[in-house]
């Protein structure tokens, strides 16, 4: 699930968080899943969370449960390795989120809301302040988020490329 | 051999044999031969399962069906998308190149593909097995195809970290074109499976 890839660029799959540092470059692309981007300024550290699902299950062994899944254990295994891996202190964490389209539109439970609505619940609790986001629609977002800047790329499908 | 093994080894089979009916099947839609082939067969974790959709085809056209029944799967076919509106050309008897942009027509041919594709499985397990199963009318999404993977495989992992894919791909021979199939069984099909592979 985790840890400091060395290499420029940075591939997360979904249920997956990687860290960095700049000039490092994070990407994934989404459809319902969400992705959090955490990062601490001073620091030119920062990860990327791809989460499936707002919540863990809680009538299984934790040991068995893959962290980065779920925003609520996905989050905090982030701030935790963000901490462990760069010093990053609480107050140094900013976050910006992504996703959580409604790409099905047949489908009527609407998975992507759920996602966008758990991130900002947990980031809210954690005190990490959202400094940007971009969520919702029918289309897959692809993102890359620059470690050295702090900045993402995101381009809905079909749509120009806006930097966040 | 484990079980699971076992059930995987079950999986092939019924992909194989569903291979087999779609290549005549899609052969006679299309008029042209059309040729499936399993790709492979393997076991991977959820985190690496839409870096395996990273074959340069940014922007695709995808049909997505769900068989019910005793054994349930989903299925995933999907195409380029200046290779839809081919397949939009040859079904529709038209000159090829005379859909030049995702229309109605793209959609629909890849969604009659979809259907054809959820017959002819739907019919080994019925004809070979004695397993009724219903396929939902296809999900036609037009859109990246990492995108289009992960809202295929959403339900599947859900249940579990590891997913069994098994990949195929077709060539419309004349026409170059290339398509790419993906099943995956869905939680509750793992008894179904098993009574398969005891009688193989």
């Amino acid at each position: 699930m985790s840890g400091m890839d060395t290499s420029n660029e940075i591939l997360v799959g979904v249920a997956e968080l990687k860290t960095g540092k700049g000039p490092q470059v994070i990407k994934t692309n989404l459809g319902s899943c969400v992705a959090v981007c955490l990062y601490a300024p001073a620091q030119q550290a920062g990860g990327m969370l791809h989460f499936m699902m707002a919540k863990a299950p809680t009538d299984v062994d934790a040991k068995a449960v893959k962290k980065a899944k779920y925003a609520d254990t996905g989050v905090d295994e982030l701030i935790s390795q963000l901490k462990g891996l760069f010093g990053v202190a609480d107050g140094d964490i900013q976050a910006k989120i992504f996703g959580g389209a409604k790409v099905l539109k047949e489908v009527t439970h609407n998975i992507g809301y759920n996602n966008e609505v758990a991130a900002r619940a947990i980031l809210r609790d954690r005190n990490i302040p959202i400094v940007s986001s971009k969520t919702g629609g029918e289309r897959g977002y692809k993102i890359e988020f620059n470690l050295g800047t702090g900045k993402v790329r995101c381009q809905i499908f079909g749509e120009e490329i806006k930097e966040y | 051999m484990s079980d699971q093994s076992r059930i995987n080894n079950a999986i092939t089979l019924i992909a194989r044999l569903s291979i087999d009916k779609s290549s005549r099947t899609l052969s006679k839609f299309v008029r042209a031969g059309a040729r499936i082939e399993l790709e492979r067969a393997y076991v991977v974790d959820v985190s690496d399962a839409t870096k395996v959709i990273a074959h340069g085809e940014s922007e695709v056209v995808g049909a997505l069906v769900s068989l019910t029944g005793d054994a349930p799967f989903k299925f995933l076919f999907f195409v380029g998308l200046k290779d839809s509106f081919l397949l939009a050309d040859l079904i529709l008897r038209r000159p090829l190149g005379t859909t030049t942009g995702f229309d109605l027509y793209a959609s629909s041919a890849v969604q009659e593909i979809g259907n054809v594709l959820a017959t002819s499985i739907s019919n080994v397990f019925a004809t070979d097995f004695q397993i009724v199963m219903k396929s939902t009318p296809p999900m036609v999404l037009h859109d990246y195809a990492e995108t289009l993977f992960e809202e295929y495989i959403l339900e599947a992992a859900a249940e579990k970290n590891e997913l069994f894919i098994i990949e195929t791909k077709f060539f419309v021979v004349e026409h170059n074109i290339n398509c790419h199939m993906f099943i995956v069984p869905l939680h509750g099909s793992e008894e179904v499976l098993s009574s398969i592979a005891n009688r193989m």
